[in-house]
């Protein structure tokens, strides 16, 4: 219930954005900025998504400008800095991924008790809500389900046959700081253990030929792991790549290993499309670009205030659609698609 | 017993050999098995390459902290410019990359009088970052033809069944040895580093030795990034990160003493298998796998005990 009701709020935006409804409020006279501060760089292509979704946004609302500005450093500090100079243009809202409760608790208070209001995007302030950064409310992916829905769609092919039941799954993560990759894991455990299978998270690291090995040497002491769960795509290949080594048959049939990858990036669907992944997720990147503008709009206009986080995601990536998939990601992506594609 | 004591790999023999006897006893199963071997086997010989290039400027009483990062940039220079230059020519300029970061670095240290631990503290950040505005923070691909081209199998295919990388490191390690223990360079690289001023007075040309061991070091470097991807071509921003301190660490475990002019190729490879066998036993036993940093540090400590002791004893003021 928890759930279904952020889900249904997202489909309904989905609905409304997409389909044309609200064409009275686009009428409006009164204009507005709104500012989206990013910590997706130019150097990521999923920036595409967020400013191809704001361009189509002011496609239909025209008296609405909007405005990206990103850093290309992973680095809070420079998010702040941005965040603090687009307060001070004064605009009419902000969407801000809440990558540091503590460092962007402090200006976007200021910025909402002056009067403009907040839409975090991507990452949630993680405290309870009384707790919280005040913002209109969240639009973005959630980590836990994406785990959980992954873990329930690889149950569902093992019941039907398709691939081996999970007898020790491992979850193969790069960052053991990360909370949303974390929660990634959590959400996959949920779902495995309950259906019997050992469940274990391996730190590999992000160095390739380390990761390797840290893979290679758990697979070596583990000769029961049948599943792994790479929760960023780009070691997906990774862990295919020793899996084959080992003769382990990692490829998506009834027997040997099964490998699952998180987003909608080439390297994850060229996986599935080769047969060496058996799913993936999306978090609705899209959405994460134009709902927040939307409900910023929403609020000016109809003076809508959301009372539940908006979830975008997690849709789970199948072989089934992966046409769909492939087509909309290379459009978003465009020639860089086939360079990222490392299988 | 004394000129066993005098090798300066000795150390690392010993805890190979204590090592080896303790898997045995609680995980021989798992430890001695083909599968094992191999996989231990193959990454030491990448980190093995990378430690004799640390080894070589320890010996000169430097340190090169920016080997993984020039690992990386090496493998990402390779895969970037195969399109233009085809898979040879790509090894060439990423060689050639590797090499004029080493000569720059050296030439800063040597001629600029400067801290090698800053210059290259500062190349480590440097190269990093080229990699980064070089890929664009992203993963690339490596085409399918390259990946078959007999030179790209060469240096990432397997020989009798092993992974051509082992291979490699052993011609390194043979030639370099030869190169240290019976040419003049190489007793220069040991005097410039047991003593610059002697070996000033003595003709030897410190600044030189030590600008070649610099360039030789990210040569190697360079040369084990190049092996990694060319047998799995999955390239990443995050590639070489933090393996300059494995590096190192294999280097010390290995028995080079920081105070220069005393230290061991064979035992900086001996170092790298200890601490690659160490990583597949730890997850072995269940623990997780982020102990692996922390017994890496308490190793290296342990080890440059060890190895000082073993220098006094074989009669070596460190």
């Amino acid at each position: 219930m928890k759930i279904a009701k952020p889900l249904a709020a997202a489909a309904v935006l989905a609905t409304t954005a997409l389909s044309g409804s609200l064409a009275a409020a686009q009428e409006s006279d009164d204009s507005y900025r709104f500012v989206m501060v990013s910590h997706i760089g130019s150097n990521d292509p999923n920036m595409a998504w967020l400013t191809l979704s704001m361009d189509e946004f002011t496609k239909r609302y025209p008296n609405v400008q909007t405005e990206y500005i990103s850093t290309n450093q992973y680095s809070i500090q420079e998010l702040v800095r941005l965040l603090e100079q687009a307060i001070a243009t004064r605009p009419d809202g902000i969407a801000v991924p809440i990558v540091s409760s503590d460092a962007l608790e402090g200006p976007l208070r200021k910025a909402i008790e002056s009067g403009i209001p907040v839409v975090a995007f991507n990452i949630a302030d993680p405290r309870p809500k009384d707790e919280r950064i005040p913002y209109l409310t969240y639009v973005g992916g959630d980590e836990y389900l994406t785990g959980q829905e992954l873990g329930k769609y690889a149950l569902e092919q093992a019941e039907a046959g398709e691939i081996p039941m999970p007898e020790r799954v491992v979850c193969a993560s790069h960052d053991s700081a990360h909370q949303g990759l974390k929660a990634r894991c959590a959400g996959m455990k949920e779902v495995m253990e309950a259906a019997g299978a050992e469940f274990e998270e391996l730190f590999i690291g992000a160095e390739p030929a380390t990761a390797r090995n840290t893979m290679q040497s758990y697979l070596q002491a583990n000769p029961d792991t049948n599943y792994i769960f790479t929760v960023a795509p780009w070691s997906a290949p990774w862990a295919w790549g020793v899996a084959n080594d080992m003769g382990l048959d990692p490829d998506v049939d009834d027997k040997g290993m099964t490998i699952i990858t998180v987003d909608a990036s080439p390297a994850a669907l060229e996986g599935i499309k080769a047969g060496h992944v058996l799913a993936s997720s999306s978090q609705g990147f899209w959405l994460q670009g134009y709902a927040p503008m939307e409900w910023l709009y929403w609020y000016h206009e109809l003076g809508y205030t959301p009372q539940s986080d908006i979830l975008t995601g997690p849709t789970v990536i199948t072989a089934d659609a992966i046409d769909h998939w492939e087509t909309m990601v290379r459009k978003v992506f465009g020639d860089v698609y086939d360079e990222q594609n490392t299988w | 017993m004394k000129h066993l004591v005098k090798g300066q790999g000795f150390g690392a023999v010993i805890g190979v050999v204590l090592m080896l006897a303790v898997f045995s006893l609680i995980d021989a199963s798992g430890w001695w098995t083909a599968q094992t071997m191999s996989n231990v086997i193959h990454y030491t010989a990448i980190l093995g390459i990378l430690a004799m290039g640390q080894a070589l400027v320890i010996m000169t009483k430097e340190i090169d902290l920016s080997v993984g990062s020039v690992y990386g940039l090496a493998g990402i220079a390779f895969i970037m410019l195969q399109p233009a230059l085809g898979v040879a020519g790509a090894i060439l300029a990423a060689l050639m990359i590797a090499a004029a970061i080493g000569v720059l670095q050296g030439y800063a240290v040597v001629r600029g009088g400067l801290p090698s631990m800053i210059v290259t503290l500062g190349g480590l950040f440097t190269v990093r970052g080229i990699i980064y505005v070089w890929t664009g923070g992203s993963v690339k691909a490596f085409p399918e033809e390259a990946r078959n081209a007999f030179v790209t199998r060469l240096f990432g295919g397997e020989i009798l069944g092993l992974e051509a990388a082992v291979f490699w490191m052993l011609a390194v390690a043979a030639m370099l040895n030869l190169v240290l223990w019976a040419t003049r360079f190489g007793n220069h690289v040991l005097a410039t580093g047991g003593s610059a001023e002697s070996a000033d007075s003595r003709g030897v040309l410190t600044g030189r030795v030590k600008i070649v061991t610099f360039m030789l070091c990210s040569v190697l470097a360079g040369f084990a990034g190049i092996l990694t991807l060319a047998d799995q071509p999955q390239t990443h921003v995050t590639i070489g990160d933090l393996m300059e301190l494995e590096a190192i660490s294999a280097a010390v475990i290995g028995g080079c003493l920081l105070s220069g002019g005393r230290g061991s190729l064979t035992g900086a490879v001996l170092g790298a298998f200890i601490i690659t066998s160490f990583r597949y036993e730890l997850i072995a036993l269940g623990a997780p796998s982020s102990w692996f940093i922390t017994f890496v540090g308490v190793v290296l400590i342990v080890a440059v005990i060890f190895n000082q002791k073993l220098a006094r004893m074989a009669g070596h003021s460190v």
